[in-house]
Order: structure tokens, then sequence, then C-alpha cells
């Protein structure tokens, strides 16, 4: 938000390596993060069979979450239709498994494979469109594709792939402990890559594309690059989590896992929660999206009133909260506690607060001026 | 061989119903510049608000027709004026709130209402045979309901003074602005006139689809591929989009595969939206 | 959050007062260490000793288009707890019964399965599944967990075929009903063949939902007819389940010039058949329509399916075995309403379960024991005597189907004269209640 937090940023110039690498050198903020991988590193202690098994689901969702937060958060190309990506790569998986016998070592590199292909074909011609045109052809990918898949048997349709699928390392449901560490260890590795990523150049240059192209193309660079890249390492990371989730026991190839429209509005949902253009925004999103489901429809519980079990409701409850934060955090929870957290911070180091304090003459206006920051928005991870 | 009387009739009373509903996509698009994706939605709460009032409470038809208009008026008003207004002016985020609006209103119908439900609720049975085809009533209505409809919508525009702000509106909403036109109540009125007409396809989708909570999604797709074809924000290319679609679609299903229905459609959209994104005809509201 | 959630209400043994106060993470760390020991090598002492009772996990559609007849299932397997309890249990230890909602969806079923079922509740015996695509998701899961399930709602022969192939991996399933597609096929063959002849259904057109289990129906119906010279097969249409428009498939028949349309429908027959009979098309509609075998249908469509003739399993006036009406009247006492054909099967499967572990030898906590109780069952209940292929067959551990076991019979929705319409046999023979109505429009 304002040019004191630049210090604040990832910055191994500043200093060793080492220093670089003492966590009690950083930010709060990232001393929160870590402590919060570091507690979910030892959750499994504290979890019953069926918990990890869910917690390794939302590892997944995730996962997704942060793929779209690539192109969508970040250079503001709006997907709806990010669901073909994990559905190219876990059916390429599937299917390589199913029909050629080949391991999952093999199958799921060759699922990232055709997934990054899947995003070069699309995205060449879709970036070239802007705004609502951009997003109707996102919008419609994903139903061409269930079409393809209605048309030829192999696919199996509506119902998606079924049969014997082999799972990663052999790891049945029974194994609850490893398979919350395998997701787990691939939810670490794709935020890595995609923190590097983005704090990167080229992650500056993104953000650069969502406030404005025009200025990016003055200065010599050409978005189209930068928009395809994105573009493609989003669907590679997508199809990544895609052919690895189904070699998993939570999922199967179906259309309904991978492809169904309301994947991806409850990734956008997620990433809205937590905060979009930021990725730890997504991944946080993207968990507490995948846990607040799993519990909320496996519980019993009844909304009084109007005599509704939870479990039946959930969407609706998480589409009215992603609206209120749409309009009331417009940076998502995650930006909005970091933004109250240094302001409380600043208050008690008797740092000046009127930095922010614009907005509090017209809360509306900062609003609405916090959300055209966020679409328009200034800066990556705030 | 194959008997082509059967393949236009379903064209054109396939055409009727999308027309209705395209044109209420196109207006909302024409006027305020945003895709509604609730659109489907509203279809939904028409069919069912014309089930519940209409079946539920024993209102019969009348009943069903009120339900049809009134329900979706209200919930086009309260989406405009509670989730759109304030953000009306950036698009991809009017996109994402109608798209999780449509979620949450979808998943609490599919949860709380009934589905399934077939019943004949305007008008039963089949016309005598003309040159070996009959026709049922229910597809006469929604040809003639569909026409009388969008003919008096162009007299609207066209006649009225509302009608011509609306067309300044979708123009220049600066200039309309300058001249005293009060842009958001005209998209609020848009938004209303859009939901209607969406209420009234999905009180004429009820016997044929019957109810569930996702019966708008397809036609609200083929919403997508009319108004790109017919240009979005342009009325008279959606009513022509309307009917290029349906007859596409049912030649699909009954002359080459039944398994490729909803594809075709998509494709062309497609097509025309690389080759000449502007459609058919042009860009703001035209008649 | 996490910890603290109530997930598993049907556990006796925990005081809910104390599971308020009493930090869980204890007990989670128990569990979760007991489930990384059974993981390593203890898997097999499952069974009665951990509970002191019997466990059965049901998985039905509760919620979305198909939830009558998950309601069945889970209707037919609670009577059947209720009357094994009265008279005893099994082996004089009650059971209890755990109904999960698949919502229809395979991946909501196989995590249901996973994590409700087996680890979180380690049930002695699992039924139900409905659709082919939610059986196979499950299919790998169920032999992980080494426990019996008895499908009661699915066709697809692609589950005997793994029992069949790798049967000490896949052992642990069986399929008490419907027949499975093929068997399926042949009978609708059989009914045709001796059927339509008489009926004047000489042409005939084949409609299909483009789902699994229609595959092989076709499969073995086609070439039956095709090689039959009384009737002539004039098209055969495969149509996308999500999106059609029934009115333009049924002109393809009518052009085609056909008697009849023998469909095979689950989901997507209500509309199908309501398209049908609204439009008065000239030809007839019959096969195995799912929606027309519930007795409620007639009555929920306002008359849509009459005239339209379905396999089914049974009818409300079915008299099969001496069991049928008992089953039928007990049924309807309980829930006040007539049970559609997964409530007959699933109702079977556990009392068949039952008395197999009942008299078993050996321990009836032990899976493999109860296998060989069941491959060596002759059950009659309530839709005819239940045996099963046995190992090394091609339709391994699926119910036997034969004129003298399970047959199912073949119905017509007829109008009463009262606006009202009954379900009537028309076959076979045996058990035919009335003749063939042509519908009154043709």
């Amino acid at each position: 938000m304002s040019n004191s937090d630049l210090s604040e940023r990832l910055d191994v110039e500043g200093g060793t390596f080492r220093q670089w690498l003492n966590p009690l050198n950083k930010p709060l903020r990232h001393k929160i993060g870590l402590l919060v991988l570091l507690l979910l590193a030892v959750l499994p202690v504290a979890l019953t069979s069926s918990e990890a098994l869910i917690f390794a689901s939302a590892f997944f969702f995730a996962m997704f979450a942060m793929s779209w937060d690539l192109v969508s958060g970040y250079t503001g190309q709006i997907s709806f239709g990010h669901t073909v990506f994990f559905t190219v790569g876990g059916y390429s998986a599937a299917l390589l498994n199913m029909e050629m016998g080949l391991s999952p070592l093999m199958t799921i590199p060759a699922g990232v494979l055709v997934a990054a292909l899947a995003g070069l074909v699309i995205g060449v011609p879709t970036l070239r469109l802007r705004g609502p045109y951009l997003s109707l052809v996102t919008l419609i990918a994903p139903l061409i594709l269930f079409g393809v898949f209605r048309y030829f048997p192999i696919f199996g349709g509506e119902s998606g792939l079924s049969g014997e699928i082999d799972n990663l390392f052999g790891l049945g449901f029974n194994d609850v402990i490893p398979v919350y560490y395998l997701a787990f260890g691939l939810f670490v590795v794709v935020l890595t890559v995609l923190l590097a990523v983005t704090r990167s150049d080229a992650g500056r240059i993104f953000t650069a594309i969502r406030e404005s192209e025009d200025a990016v193309n003055s200065a010599g660079l050409n978005p189209a690059k930068f928009k395809i890249f994105a573009f493609v390492l989003s669907a590679a990371i997508g199809g990544l989590a895609g052919a690895a989730f189904v070699h998993t026991p939570s999922a199967s190839p179906t259309p309904n896992t991978l492809l169904a429209l309301a994947i991806n509005i409850e990734i956008i949902i997620a990433v809205f929660i937590g905060g979009a253009g930021t990725i730890v925004g997504a991944a946080a999103g993207g968990l507490f999206f995948g846990l607040t489901r799993s519990f909320l429809e496996g519980s019993e519980l009844v909304i009084p009133v109007a005599n509704v079990a939870i479990a039946e409701v959930y969407l609706i409850l998480l589409s009215v909260i992603a609206l209120v934060i749409i309009y009331a955090l417009p940076g998502g929870l995650l930006r909005g506690s970091i933004v109250g957290g240094r302001r409380v911070l600043n208050r008690n180091s008797d740092e000046d607060v009127a930095t922010d304090g614009g907005e509090m003459v017209n809360p509306v206006a900062q609003i609405l001026n916090n959300y055209r920051d966020f679409l328009g928005g200034d800066d990556d991870e705030r | 061989m194959v008997d082509i009387l059967p393949i236009v009739i379903s064209s054109i009373v396939k055409g009727s119903l999308y027309a209705l509903v395209a044109v209420g996509f196109t207006l909302i698009f024409g006027v305020g510049g945003v895709l509604n994706l609730a659109h489907g939605a509203t279809i939904t709460i028409g069919a069912y608000a014309a089930y519940l009032i209409g079946e539920g409470y024993a209102l019969g038809a009348p009943g069903a027709i009120a339900g049809a208009i009134i329900v979706p008026g209200l919930f086009g008003a309260l989406m405009y004026i509670v989730l759109i207004r304030r953000v009306q002016d950036d698009p991809v985020i009017v996109m994402i709130m109608t798209l999780i609006a449509s979620i949450g209103v979808e998943s609490l119908i599919g949860q709380i209402g009934p589905s399934g439900q077939q019943p004949q609720i305007l008008v039963s049975g089949n016309t005598p045979e003309v040159l070996g085809v009959s026709v049922q009533y229910h597809e006469l209505l929604i040809v003639f309901v569909s026409l009388a409809l969008i003919g008096a919508l162009f007299l609207y525009v066209n006649r009225t003074d509302t009608g011509r702000a609306i067309l300044a509106t979708s123009q220049d909403r600066k200039g309309a602005f300058l001249v005293g036109i009060d842009s958001s109540r005209i998209n609020l009125w848009m938004w209303v006139l859009a939901s209607v007409l969406a209420g009234i396809a999905g009180l004429f989708l009820i016997p044929s689809e019957g109810l569930s909570a996702d019966m708008g999604l397809w036609p609200l797709i083929f919403s997508f591929a009319i108004v790109i074809l017919g240009g979005l924000g342009s009325i008279r290319g959606s009513v022509v989009g309307a009917y290029v679609i349906g007859t596409v679609e049912v030649m699909t299903t009954s002359l080459v595969d039944p398994k490729l229905t909803g594809l075709t459609p998509l494709l062309l959209l497609l097509v025309v939206l690389f080759v000449r994104p502007s459609g058919l005809f042009g860009q703001e509201v035209q008649v | 959050m996490v910890a603290g959630r109530s997930h598993d209400t049907n556990r006796e043994d925990i005081d809910m007062n104390d599971n308020r106060t009493i930090p869980v993470d204890r007990r989670s760390f128990l569990k979760a260490t007991g489930a990384t020991a059974a993981a390593t090598g203890l898997a097999g002492c499952r069974g009665s000793s951990d509970s002191g009772g019997f466990k059965v996990g049901v998985l039905a559609p509760l919620s979305g288009e198909t939830s009558d007849i998950g309601q069945s299932m889970a209707n037919g397997a609670k009577l059947a707890v209720e009357e094994i309890n009265g008279e005893g249990g099994i082996d004089g230890s009650d059971v209890e019964v755990s109904v999960k909602d698949t919502e229809g969806d395979p991946s909501t079923a196989k995590q249901k399965y996973q994590q409700d079922l087996a680890l979180d509740e380690d049930v002695d015996v699992t039924t139900g599944v409905f659709t082919s695509e939610v059986l196979m998701s499950l299919m790998d899961a169920i032999a992980e967990n080494e426990t019996v399930h008895l499908t009661t709602g699915a066709a697809t022969p692609e589950a005997s075929q793994l029992v069949s192939d790798s049967y000490d991996k896949y052992k642990y399933h069986f399929r008490t009903g419907p027949l499975n597609a093929v068997q399926l096929g042949q009978n609708v063959a059989t009914f045709a063949l001796n059927v339509f002849p008489d009926i004047d259904w000489n042409r005939v057109y084949l409609v299909m939902e483009n789902f699994d289990w229609t595959r092989p129906v076709q499969d073995v119906i086609e070439p039956k007819l095709r090689d039959s010279s009384d009737i002539e097969v004039v098209g055969a249409d495969r149509f996308s389940p999500q999106q059609t428009d029934y009115g333009t498939l049924y002109d393809r028949v009518e052009n085609a010039d056909a008697d009849a349309a023998l469909v095979a429908m689950g989901n997507t027959g209500g509309q199908a058949v309501t398209s049908w009979s609204r439009g008065q098309r000239p030809f007839g509609f019959g096969g195995i329509h799912i929606p027309g075998q519930l007795p409620s249908f007639y009555g929920d469509t306002m008359g849509a399916p009459a005239y339209s003739i379905t396999q089914n399993v049974a009818t409300p006036t079915s008299e099969l075995t001496d069991k049928t009406q008992d089953f039928i009247g007990a049924y309807e006492d309980k829930f006040d309403s007539l049970p559609i054909y997964t409530g007959y099967i699933t109702y079977d499967a556990l009392w068949q379960y039952a008395t197999v572990a009942g008299d078993l030898d050996g321990d009836p906590g032990n899976a493999d024991d109860v296998i060989t109780g069941l491959e060596e069952s002759s059950y009659t209940g309530a839709i005819g005597t239940i045996e099963y292929h046995g190992e090394g067959q091609r339709f391994a551990h699926d119910v036997i189907y034969s004129q003298d076991k399970v047959n199912p019979v073949f119905q017509q929705w007829q109008p009463d004269g009262n606006g009202g319409g009954t379900q009537e046999v028309i076959y076979p023979e045996d058990f035919a209640t009335a003749d063939y109505m042509k519908p009154n429009w043709i």
C-alpha cells in the first residue's frame, strides 16, 4: 500500500544468504506464514484418519486456487475455465495409466506437459481478446471439452473414467499419513515455485499488465508474451495438481471432480476470500475453502430458524461470505489482516497513522478505492 | 426420406425460446456494458416461482404467469441495486459477482426446491394434423408469445421516450447523462425487463424440460453463442442469432447425432469470436 | 475447530458432554496411530470384536434427482436390520445401520466410503450404491478395505469382470441386484423376441441414454434383434443425458417409421417419457425405464408414463415368492410408501448377509468366511432365489439370472380410468396381471 512496505519485500541482495534464511529476520507476516506451514507439517498427529484425507483434498484444492491466481489474480485475465487444465492434466495421466499401464511417476509429468500444451493452444488466441470476450471464451472452454468427452466413449462422458487407476507410490486410503504428506509436499512445492515467479521481475510485469497493458507496451516489453507465459505456467501447475490428484485415493477422474463450472466458481470464491493476486492468499483461501466445505458437508448442524442442514447449503454460505468480502474487504482476508495488523503495530510503535488516515474520512470511498486498487491494484502481496 | 417440416417447426420453437433469453441478456449488456451470468439462474427462478404459485397455491395458469413475471423482476431489481450498481463500471467484477450469485441461488433451489416436475402448466394437448404434422399447443404458445413480446420491445425502444433514453444510454452514457438521463434508473429498468423475459422463458421450459435447479444453464450458454453471433448489445442481432442457433441445434440433433447436442453452437461461437468478434451486427443497442 | 467436530454422532461410546470439554486431541491421536497400525498389518482384526455389534454401511443417493431410489435403498436396509434385530441379530449381537448420502456422485461416494464408513466407523459390511459409475469408483476402495460389499443398484459388468480377473483382490464385491447389464440385455431381448411380434412392434428403434450401463445392454439386444426374422431394427441412437431435445430425437424415430422405441433410460427417463406421451408420438415405448419402475411415478407426473413398458424387479401386486407381499406390506407400514426396486434388493441383500453370517461355522467378522458363505448360499427373498456366480466364472459374484431364480418382470403403466394408473405385469405369463394395451392415440 505504501512505499515503506517495499523494504519488506523478500530481498536476498539486502543481506547475506544466511541472514535471509533466518526466519527471525523476516517480517512478521512471513514468520506467521512459516509458522503455519510448520503447524501443517506436524498436524497429522492431531487428526483422525478421515480428517487427514480431508486435508489432503484441501491441499489439492489450494493448488488449483494458486494456479488460477497466477493468471487471474496477477495479470487480471479472469479465467472462468481453468478447470480445463486440471482436467486435461488429470485425464491424460489417468488414461495413460489405465490404457497403457504407465506408472504414475511417468503419467504425472506427461499430464503436466499436455496441460501446458493446452494452455498454449487456448492461451495464444484467447489472450488477444479483452474484457468480456476473453472471459466468455474461458467460460465455454470447459463446456466444449465436456462436449468432446460426451462424444468419444473413451472419455466416459458425464461419468468420467472408471476402472483401475494406480495410486502414486501405491498409497491407498488406509495410508492416510503418507497421503497427507504427499499432498502437503506438493502444496509446498507449488507454493514455493509460484512465490518465486511472482516475486521476480516477471511477477512485477504481470501486475503491471493488470494495471495497464499499454504502459507495459510503451516500456518496450511485450505484454502478450508475459500473459502467455503466465497462462502456460498456470496451466502446467493446474495440470500437475490434476494429474497428481487422480493418482491419490481421494479423487477420481470425473467431470464433477475436475471440470465442473462449480469448481471454477469455488476457486474464485476461495481466492477472493483469501485475497487475489497474492498466491499466499490463494493458498490460504483454498485451504480454508476446501476444509470448510468438507467439514460443513459432513456436519450435522442445522440452521435454527430455516431448519435446513448446513451440509446442504454450505455453498450458499460461502458464496455470501465471498460477496461480502468483495465488498467489505476487497483485498481478501489475508490482505485485510495484514493491513489491519500493520495498523495495530504502527499504532503501538507510535508511527504515523496518517498515511492510512485518508480513508477514515469516508469509508465507503475507501472501500471503492480499495476495490479498484485490487483489480487495477497496486502491488502483489498486500 | 427425412421429413423437413418437423425440423423447421422445432427450429422455430427453439429459436423463439432462445430469443426471449438472449434479448434480455443483450439488453443488459447494451445498456450497462456488463454480462449478467445470473441470467440462467433467473430462468430457474421464473420457472420455480411459476410452479410454486401456479401449482403449489393452486392458482393455475394466471398465478403461474404472475409468478414468472413478478418474482424474476424483483430478483433482477435486487441484483442490480444490491450487487451490481456499485461495481457496474467493472465488467469482470460483475461477471464474477453474477456467477457467484447464480451458483448460490441454484444450489439453494437445488436443496430446498422440488425437481423433475413437468406439469403442463399453461395449455395441454396437440393441434389437429396439418400436412401430416401435429404441434403441441404449448409450442405454438411459445412462438406467439415470444414474437409478441419481442415485437412490443422493438416498438417500445423505438417509439417511446424511455426507449429513446435506453438507446441514448447504450450509445453514450456520458452524453445521455448530459441531456438529463439517469443512467442508473435506465440500468435498473433493463435488469427488471431482462429478468422478466428470462422468467417467462423459465415458465415455458417447465413442460418440456421439467424443474431442475440448473434448467437455466443451457439456455444461458446458448445465449452466449447467440449474442456473440448477433453482436453483443444488438437486439435485432440476438433475435436473428437465436433462430440461427435454434436451427443449428435442431439440425445437429436430428440430422447428425444426438450426442453432439450443445456442442455445435459453442464451436460456432468460437469461430465467430476469433474471426469477427463484433458479431454479425453492431455494438450498442440496435433495432 | 477441526478436532472438535463431532463427526461421528453414531458412536455410542462417546459421551457428548465429555466430547465437548475434554481436549479431543488425545482421542484423535489414538485414532490416527491406530489407523497407521492397521495399515501396517493389523488390518485383519476388524469385525464384531471391536464394537460389540455389527455395523452395516449403506451408500445411497439421498439428495438430487435420484433421491427416491436412494431413499428406498436406505429404507430397505433399515427394515431388514430392524427385522434381523427382532430375531436376535447376528450371532446374538445387534446390527446397527449407518446411511451415507453419495449425492449420486462417484467422488463423493468414494469419500464417504473411505472416510466415513471405512475409517471412522469401521463397518462390517456395506451395501447400496446406485449407478455403475459410482460403483466403479468404489471398487478399489472396497478391495483395499477388505470388507464385504453387496451392490444393490448398479448394473455394470465391469465390476464382476474385475472379480473374475483378479479374484483375490476384488472378491469382496457381490452384486445382489439388479442383473448386470449383459443379463439385463438378454432379459430384454427374450421379452422382445417373445412379445413384440404379438403386439405389432415389428420395426423397433433403439434409444439409449449415453451412460456406461446401457452400452452392454445395447450390445446384447441389437444383434439378437437383427438376427430375428420377425423384428427389424430401423435405427439406434445414443443420446446425451444432460442436454437433449427429445422432440427432435423422436422425430428421428418417427422418420424411420418405427413401431416402437426400445429404450434404456435411467435419470433421463422422466423427461423422455413425458415428451413421448405429450407429443402423442405414433410409436410404442418400452424397455428398461427406471423412473417408470417407481410406483409413485404415474401420480407424480400426472400420467406421463401411461402405456409405457419397463422391466422391473417386482410391482406392488407381484407375488414372485412367498416373501414378496410380506415385504411390501411391512415396508408400506413402516415408511408409508411403496418400495422401489432398490429397496427390494437391499432388503434381500442384508437378510441374505445376516443369514449367512449367522449360520457361519467360522467368525462372522471374518470377511473370507463370509465370502465363502455367500458363494455357497441360496437365499429366497422378496425378489426370487438369490445365488451368486462363483470364482472363475465370467460374472463372478453377480446374482444368477435364470427363470427359477431371479427373473425380472415386464410391466406396463395402464390408466385405471379414474385418472390414476397401475403397474400391470404383462410378461412373463406366470406373473402376468393384464394384457398389453395400445396407447389410445395410436
